[in-house]
């Protein structure tokens, strides 16, 4: 067995499978440790506990086969790319070859667990599906080109539409499947090119989360984390479906539920994570306010709030209550469908079981009120003080690998990385961080005033190509559409989609699996109207395995993804194409200019990872993405086993590489870790903690909304601090001017205070200021104020019920409207009210009398291309289908497992499997958005390039999918619509 | 010497077919050769719904293994049930015997061709030897004899299948039973191992001789 | 050895206490997980009883039981109680089958052992006369030989996979016997489909000279004069065979390839289901070796049971004395001139071919 492996075979892979077992049997010994103890106790049981049989089957000498053959064996330790649980994994490779695939029952995250797709990550050092080489599009079928004719002919399309038409005329969508090195360079690379016109993957997933929530308290970010699950009495997930889209989660939440710990799911659909729980709500899709408030209503009627708390550390609860009483029992149920008993017990599960945590996914997100749902969760979690607790807080589950990540440091329309916003200040901030010199950033810009705007959002870059120029707040519509890591049919309006698609000029798809775009951009339609000068590349981008670098897990926890293989076929990775773009476009020397270069594949220079982390530290202080060097994350990852499953804490333990030692360190550094890394700051487990000392990762609220409002202090109250702070009462941000005085500049060095004068806690290089206030002053270099229960700023400051654009219940619209129309929004004409008054006027619910909701399936992930060319999770799921109530079906002659055809108002038709189950109520019907492939009923195989087609295909439910935006952040509404179902008559 | 088993805990398990992929993964298991499934009861039945996965049992009284034509069977000294595919006639009788559903064919065509049977081997490979490309190629990795336990229960999301020493893993179940104070059945025990409530109890043993009769 | 299938419960300290009257006042056979759970907490024996009656559950598997979890229940004659289908077709056939089935053979191998012994060839009591009369066609005798050597392979390869393992496997060894029942297993599974048209042309050729006639009762009341050696009168055939005809060649001819199709998986749009697979084996078993033992009788008094049939079949011809002695109205017929002596057209081809044109 490999204990025993002699010989070069690694003495790290030795010690990588052995640590599990040492650590079991020490497990079996009398004196077992917590940790221990936990998993005997049943959550970490896999190897855990069963290799502690080990002595009694071991019957073979020695695990064979592949030494024997002497070649090279290593084990690279890398983190699943696909969802943002952040599930470790070893991957065993043999000269080269990806062969194996074990689990990591060190992680404290997953303990060795895996998903169906975690399970099979191994596909990717196949990767049979994969595009291979660079292809360009010509006359209607794609062809092999070398990646040299590929980027010279992008590059020269690029400089010409930027020159007629401005650099605004592309947009960049970048991906949340980067790592953070390629996220945060893609942000600078469309930056040097010129434009804001760039976004990714949170934008349609939990732009609505992030805005909401960072907000009312100051980062928008999950609170806790899933291992911290466990230290809850009480759960609600409302709008998240952990079972199938963070799994290994539930290992988590299970563990709690066998601690006495209540489960709560609020969904309009019976799921899989519903039925675990202790207790399911089923509420009609868009409904999540008055679900919510009809909770508030029993919270404050019976005096469970936390009045302390809301007095402390809670600023304008009492206007929020105003709102919150008016929501009687009777409108609640009204609106939601939920009768008062089973909303009082919720309530009262939550108020009488603290800490008591809230969950939610993109049940709360994808409407055209997110940004409303979200914050009256938090209003919950507020009065009922459960943020800022372990066990409590608000834990907001990320969807993919990066996608926190790609948030914090990545391409974003409105910010520069880690939330800088795109005002001069931080322009200055981050061209002084990355060596550039600010007057050449801005002469990329047509004018400052473009470059420090907003650009257009991915959901609706559709509009961005079709709408006039005229209505637009730009000069030129979009003409180049680059997708670097993001599919086609995860954004709604799928037949307006097809018209932009052949509208463009110029289309380059940067992925390992373009084809969804690929083939959605080459296929034929009915009356099409094809841009003849279209130019389309395809360039096969290396995944996350064969690559480096750094991934934010949905906890904020960083982990380090070391290199599984080389990039296979002609793939190069994203930051090597970044690179070689940048070149042909002409700034590759200020893309670098902080970085070092090292060569890549086939000996070709690339920027080199921990480099470009090192970047990051050095600039984003905001978040705290500053402590965690590379040599402290791969520590992390190499002394797993140090690290408590429940605390996230390591108790002691010294890197044997480095020599690092980890005492305190909570596993990944989760953000913030403020400071230097040589600061030692441990990274903040629980968010806005203030039992905690700041340097052993306690907080309190930000202060970030101003230190007044309307003569209200908007500041924490007296003696509302984290643990051992200097000041013990609320106070704001600080800066040079604060720290001279309170008179603690003498604090910082000499260097420092160089570096410091002028500068604030944000954009102080040195990180002195952060030192003195965190380390010498126990203070949270970001003030100590009060959540906003009120926030001013947003269309509807206490959060209000609107109803959706789409929906069945004109009665209800009329009492709970929506916005008005917008003119400009993120460079755009958007509509509310119009749309929403023409379907009650137009009687559309008549037509289209099912709500339409939509999201996944365990197997699948995203567009689902990628999965979809993985054999071992294609068989799985073979179709798509609808989920019909039984008796929505017999009341239109539908079977289970017949074919229907799903239409809505946008005059799409989609043709799926019918599955026929109780999981919906009769007026719901669910879709899973992760197919591609059949555009109404016609397979599109014929317009795939050869060889990258995926296993499975199905019809795209968001090519039905309707129009609706949320007011704050753009975020498109896909979980609320409407649809009729019919049976298929070939 | 130790007695292999599965226990999948219905209580945790969400049906999120990690255990599933990571047998095809581990073994290179082709299409439409499903050593492992799961299985949901009561779909979408508010407080009734149940997931379980399911595979080879390594039963006691193996059915499979008295029906099959060429005895190709055989049972480990862990009471683990493999078979030997050079022996193998494809006649899909064990899959008839079977209560689980866990012997496999690659394909099921007309004239009764299936070719070999495939199923879960507990990750113990098959009667190559230990460790060889001809093991691997015909049954897939052989775990135990690397020290592992299978690698579906290893990595289960929630750890609701627990793989390995039926002793150990009982009291990890019963662990838990008491904990949450409920549902201390484990499914297809009582088929699979007959009634053994009392895990100290060997009834495989006898069963063993008997079978050969 | 009788593995029940209630769920194993794992002891677990001391039981959750139950609510006894809430549980007297309802009948619990009824209640569903939900209203169970209410009552009882702890107790998840709907879910159980869900989970052992085999019923189709959800599996994102599109194979045909992936949603079974555990098959459900099945008792066959004879049988003390049920259980799992799978356990109680292993018992049925590895028990009853195999053995009675066995001891059918070689009881049937016995008797005509111990017939051939104490009566032994039945001889013509006449002369021969030289003149032949034409009794079998070629055509009648290909589709005779293709039914008879396909039977004959099917029987043989068929008693491999089902005794071989007893019988032959000791002897052989696991990795010779693996390739004869290999072998066997394809020569069954293609010849079966063979035997089974052979029986069709069969019977429309054979139907109408096995009709039954008033003559048969007293052939049979003399059981043919086998035992006696007297002389009953008979058509073309017999009773005996006739009931070999309608007997074996139709009935369990018909049955024995009916399951043989399901079992070789060839009807087409059947649901290959467990329970149908197991049915099919046991019924196919039983008609098969039925079969078997009335073939073995008729092969022994087709060879050297009784003097000059075989070359009837061999040939086609048999001597005016033997057609008089054993058929004596059909050669009445024959002499009459009702029945031509030579009914195969001298241009007829010979071998297989014939077979189709004679049909
Ligand atoms: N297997 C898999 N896992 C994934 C992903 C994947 O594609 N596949 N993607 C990752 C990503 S990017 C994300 S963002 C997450 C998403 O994870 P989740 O948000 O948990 O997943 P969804 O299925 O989109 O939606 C969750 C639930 O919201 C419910 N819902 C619909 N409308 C409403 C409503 O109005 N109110 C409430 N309360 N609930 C509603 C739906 O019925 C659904 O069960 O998953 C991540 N994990
Ligand atoms: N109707 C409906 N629509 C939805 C949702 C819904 O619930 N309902 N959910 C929404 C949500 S939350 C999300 S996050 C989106 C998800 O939708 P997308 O993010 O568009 O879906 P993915 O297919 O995961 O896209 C990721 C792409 O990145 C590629 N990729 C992977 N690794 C790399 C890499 O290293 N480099 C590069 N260059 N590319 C890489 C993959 O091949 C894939 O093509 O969908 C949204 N759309
Ligand atoms: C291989 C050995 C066999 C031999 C040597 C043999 C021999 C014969 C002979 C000699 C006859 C002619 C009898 C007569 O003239 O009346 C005959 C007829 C017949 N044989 Fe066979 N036979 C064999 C196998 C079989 C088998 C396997 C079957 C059935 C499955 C079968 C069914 C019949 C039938 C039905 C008849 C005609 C009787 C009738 O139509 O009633 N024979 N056989
Ligand atoms: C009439 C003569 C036949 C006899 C005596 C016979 C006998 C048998 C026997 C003894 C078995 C083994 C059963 C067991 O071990 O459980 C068997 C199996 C089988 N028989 Fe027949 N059979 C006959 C005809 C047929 C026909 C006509 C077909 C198909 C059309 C057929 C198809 C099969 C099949 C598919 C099996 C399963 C064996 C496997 O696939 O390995 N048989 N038969
Ligand atoms: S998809 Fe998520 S839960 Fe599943 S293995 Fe990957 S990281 Fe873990
Ligand atoms: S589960 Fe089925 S295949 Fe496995 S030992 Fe039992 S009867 Fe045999
Ligand atoms: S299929 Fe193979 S293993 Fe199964 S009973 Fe037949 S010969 Fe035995
Ligand atoms: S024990 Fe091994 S072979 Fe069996 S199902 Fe699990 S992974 Fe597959
Ligand atoms: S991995 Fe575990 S939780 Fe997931 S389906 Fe399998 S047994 Fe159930
Ligand atoms: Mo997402």
């Amino acid at each position: 067995m490999l204990l025993t492996r002699k010989g070069d075979a690694g003495a790290r892979a030795q010690n990588r499978f052995s640590s599990s077992l040492a650590d079991s049997l020490s497990r079996a010994l009398p004196t077992m440790d917590r940790r221990g103890f936990l998993k005997r106790s049943g959550i970490g049981v896999g190897a855990g506990i069963a290799a502690s049989q080990l002595g009694l089957i071991q019957k073979a000498k020695a695990a064979v086969g592949m030494e024997k053959s002497g070649s090279k064996i290593e084990v690279r330790r890398t983190v699943c790319t696909h969802c943002s649980v952040g599930c470790a994994v070893d991957a065993v490779v043999e000269n080269g070859v990806w062969v194996r695939q074990e689990p990591v029952f060190d992680s404290p995250i997953n303990l060795g667990a895996h998903c169906a797709k975690g399970a099979a990550l191994r596909e990717h050092g196949h990767g049979e599906y994969r595009l291979k080489y660079p292809m360009k599009l010509v006359n209607g079928k794609y062809q092999r080109i070398s990646w040299d004719q590929a980027l010279t002919e992008i590059s020269a399309k690029l400089l010409e539409i930027k020159k007629t038409s401005g650099p605004d005329s592309t947009f960049f969508v970048g991906s949340s499947k980067h790592n953070n090195e390629q996220a945060a360079l893609l942000r600078k690379f469309v930056s040097f090119y010129g434009t804001n016109n760039t976004d990714h993957q949170a934008r349609i997933c939990h732009s609505t989360t992030v805005a909401g929530v960072s907000n009312t308290w100051g980062y928008g970010a999950m609170t806790n984390s899933y291992n911290d699950m466990q230290n809850s009495k009480a759960a609600m997930y409302i709008g998240s479906n952990a079972a199938e889209a963070h799994p290994v989660s539930m290992l988590h939440m299970l563990h709690a539920k066998e601690n006495g710990c209540k489960m709560i799911v609020v969904d309009p659909r019976y799921t899989r994570t519903a039925a675990k729980s202790d207790q399911y709500v089923r509420i009609r899709s868009g409904s999540d306010i008055p679900y919510l408030y009809g909770m508030l209503y029993h919270i404050f009627k019976n005096g469970w709030e936390d009045k302390q708390y809301i007095n402390d550390r809670v600023y304008g609860m009492e206007k929020v209550k105003e709102e919150v009483m008016k929501w009687t029992p009777e409108k609640v149920e009204e609106a939601c469908g939920v009768p008062e008993a089973d909303v009082f017990k919720a309530a009262e599960t939550m108020a009488k079981n603290r800490p008591s945590t809230v969950v939610w996914c993109m049940g709360q997100t994808q409407h055209s009120i997110g940004n409303a749902i979200v914050r009256a969760s938090c209003l919950l979690q507020l009065a009922l003080g459960n943020v800022g607790k372990s066990g409590g807080g608000t834990n907001i589950f990320r969807g993919h690998d990066n996608v926190q990540g790609a948030t914090d440091v990545g391409p974003n329309p409105d910010s520069l990385p880690g939330y800088y916003g795109l005002a001069t200040g931080a322009w200055k901030h981050w061209c002084n961080v990355w060596g550039v010199d600010y007057e050449w950033v801005k002469k990329q810009y047509p004018s400052q005033a473009m470059m420090e705007k907003s650009g257009t959002t991915v959901s609706r870059w559709v509009d961005a190509v079709l709408e006039k120029s005229e209505l637009m707040d730009q000069e030129n519509s979009v003409k180049a559409m680059v997708f670097w890591g993001h599919s086609p049919n995860s954004q709604t309006r799928g037949l307006e989609m097809k018209k932009a698609f052949d509208k463009l000029d110029l289309l380059v798809v940067i992925d390992p699996y373009p084809s969804a775009t690929a083939a959605m951009a080459a296929m034929t339609t009915e009356g099409q109207e094809l841009n003849a000068k279209r130019q389309v590349y395809l360039l096969p981008a290396a995944t996350q395995f064969e690559t480096s670098g750094s991934v934010t897990a949905s906890n904020r926890s960083i982990q380090w993804r070391e290199k599984v293989i080389e990039p296979l076929f002609e793939s190069r990775t994203d930051h090597m194409i970044m690179y070689q773009l940048a070149e042909k476009l002409g700034f590759a020397k200020e893309l670098v200019a902080k970085i070092k270069l090292v060569p890549g594949k086939g000996g070709m220079m690339e920027p080199e990872p921990e480099s470009m982390l090192q970047e990051i530290n050095r600039g984003t202080w905001t978040i705290g993405y500053t402590g965690q060097s590379p040599d402290r994350i791969k520590s992390h990852m190499r002394n797993m086993h140090l690290f408590d499953v429940k605390t996230l804490k390591c108790s002691g333990g010294k890197d044997a590489v480095t020599g690092y030692d980890m005492t305190g360190d909570y596993f990944g550094l989760p953000w913030p870790c403020y400071g230097t890394p040589e600061l030692k700051h441990p990274g903040t487990p629980n968010l806005y903690d203030t039992s905690k000392h700041v340097m052993d990762g306690g907080g309190n609220f930000r202060a970030n909304f101003g230190v007044e409002r309307e003569g209200v202090s908007l500041l924490a109250e007296d003696g509302s601090h984290s643990l051992g702070s200097d000041i013990t009462t609320g106070y704001p941000e600080f800066d040079h001017i604060l720290l001279k005085k309170l008179g603690w500049w003498s604090d910082l060095t000499e260097a420092e205070q160089k570096a410091a004068e002028g500068k604030n806690w944000k954009t102080d290089l040195s990180g002195g200021i952060q030192r003195v206030v965190m380390k010498v002053h126990g203070c949270y270099p970001f003030g100590n104020a009060k959540a906003r229960a009120v926030v001013w700023n947003f269309p509807d400051p206490v959060p209000l019920h609107r109803e959706p654009l789409f929906g069945t219940r004109p009665d209800l619209v009329a009492k709970y409207p929506t916005h008005d129309d917008k003119k400009t929004f993120w460079r755009l004409p958007t509509l509310y009210k119009s749309v929403q008054q023409k379907n009650v006027e137009t009687k559309m619910y008549e037509k289209f009398p099912i709500i339409l909701t939509s999201g996944r399936l365990v197997e699948y992930e995203g567009g689902g291309e990628e999965t979809r060319s993985n054999p071992w999770l294609a068989e799985l799921q073979q179709e798509n289908f609808v989920e019909i109530n039984p008796k929505a079906a017999a009341d239109r002659g539908i079977r289970n497992g017949e074919f229907v055809i799903v239409s809505t108002p946008t005059g799409a038709r989609i043709k799926v499997k019918a599955l026929v189950t109780p999981r919906v109520d009769a007026g719901t019907a669910f879709i899973p958005f992760h197919f591609s492939g059949w555009w109404q009923g016609k397979d599109m195989k014929e317009f795939y390039p050869e060889g990258a087609m995926p296993i499975v295909r199905g019809e795209a439910v968001n090519t039905a999918t309707t129009y609706g935006y949320d007011a704050v952040t753009m975020m498109q509404e896909t979980k609320t619509t409407i649809c009729n179902i019919e049976k298929f008559t070939a | 010497m130790a007695r292999m088993k599965f226990i999948c805990d219905s209580e945790r398990c969400i049906e999120c077919n990690g255990c599933v992929t990571a047998c095809k993964n581990e073994h290179e298991v082709p299409w439409g050769v499903n050593r492992r499934r799961v299985v949901t009861i009561n779909d979408g039945v508010i407080g009734q719904e149940k997931s379980m996965s399911v595979a080879c049992m390594h039963c006691s009284d193996a059915p499979c293994m008295a029906v099959c034509p060429v005895d190709c069977f055989y049972r480990t000294d862990e009471g683990v049930v493999l078979h030997n595919k050079d022996i193998c006639i494809g006649c899909g009788y064990c899959s008839y015997a079977c209560p689980f559903g866990a012997p496999q064919f690659p394909s099921n065509g007309t004239f009764g061709l299936r070719g070999k049977m495939d199923k879960c081997t507990f990750c113990a490979g098959g009667p190559e030897e230990d460790g060889s490309q001809a093991e691997f190629e015909k049954y897939g990795r052989n775990r135990l004899s690397e020290g592992k336990l299978p690698l579906c229960a290893e990595m289960c999301s929630t750890k609701a299948l627990l793989g390995g020493d039926g002793d150990v893993i009982s009291d990890i179940f019963r662990n838990r039973v008491v904990r949450r104070g409920k549902g201390s059945e484990v499914w297809g025990w009582g088929t699979a191992y007959g009634k053994a409530p009392n895990p100290e109890a060997k009834p495989e043993k006898k069963a063993e001789t008997e079978s050969k009769s | 050895q009788n593995a029940p299938s209630e769920p194993a419960a794992i002891a677990v300290g001391p039981a959750a206490p139950v609510n006894l009257a809430a549980v007297e006042s309802i009948d619990i056979l009824k209640q569903n997980q939900a209203e169970r759970t209410i009552d009882q907490p702890g107790n998840a024996a709907p879910t159980y009883r869900l989970v052992n009656d085999g019923t189709k559950h959800y599996s994102s598997l599109p194979a045909l039981e992936a949603g079974v979890l555990i098959q459900g229940k099945a008792q066959f004659p004879g049988q003390t109680r049920a259980t799992t289908a799978g356990e109680a077709w292993r018992q049925y056939r590895n028990g009853p089958l195999t053995m009675i089935g066995g001891a059918l053979l070689l009881i049937t191998l016995s008797v005509i052992a111990a017939f051939y012994y104490f009566r032994g060839q039945i001889k013509l009591h006449t002369p021969l006369t030289g003149r032949l009369v034409e009794r079998f066609t070629p055509g009648e005798r290909a589709l005779h030989w293709s039914m008879a050597l396909s039977f004959v392979s099917l029987a043989i390869s068929g008693s491999i996979i089902l005794f071989g393992k007893h019988v032959l496997l000791p002897v052989f060894g696991l990795t010779l016997f693996g390739w004869l029942a290999f072998l066997c297993k394809n020569i069954h599974n293609f010849i079966g489909p063979v035997f089974t048209v052979s029986i069709i042309l069969f019977f429309i050729k054979f139907v109408k000279d096995n009709l039954p006639s008033a003559s048969d009762i007293p052939w049979l009341f003399k059981f043919g004069g086998l035992l006696s050696g007297e002389h009953v009168s008979s058509g073309r055939f017999n009773a005996g065979e006739k009931i070999l005809f309608w007997g074996a060649v139709v009935g369990l001819g018909l049955v024995v390839s009916a399951s043989g199709f399901v079992l070789d998986m060839l009807v087409p749009s059947l649901e290959y289901s467990r329970a149908i697979m197991q049915i099919s084996n046991i019924v196919h078993i039983v008609a098969a070796l039925l079969a078997a033992a009335m073939v073995m009788g008729h092969i022994y008094l087709g060879t050297i049971g009784m003097e000059g049939a075989y070359a009837s079949m061999r040939t086609g011809y048999v001597d005016d004395a033997w057609a008089k002695e054993h058929h004596d109205a059909w050669y009445a017929e024959i002499e009459s001139g009702k029945i031509s002596r030579i009914r195969s057209e001298p241009a007829a081809p010979h071998g297989s071919s014939s077979v189709s044109q004679n049909a």
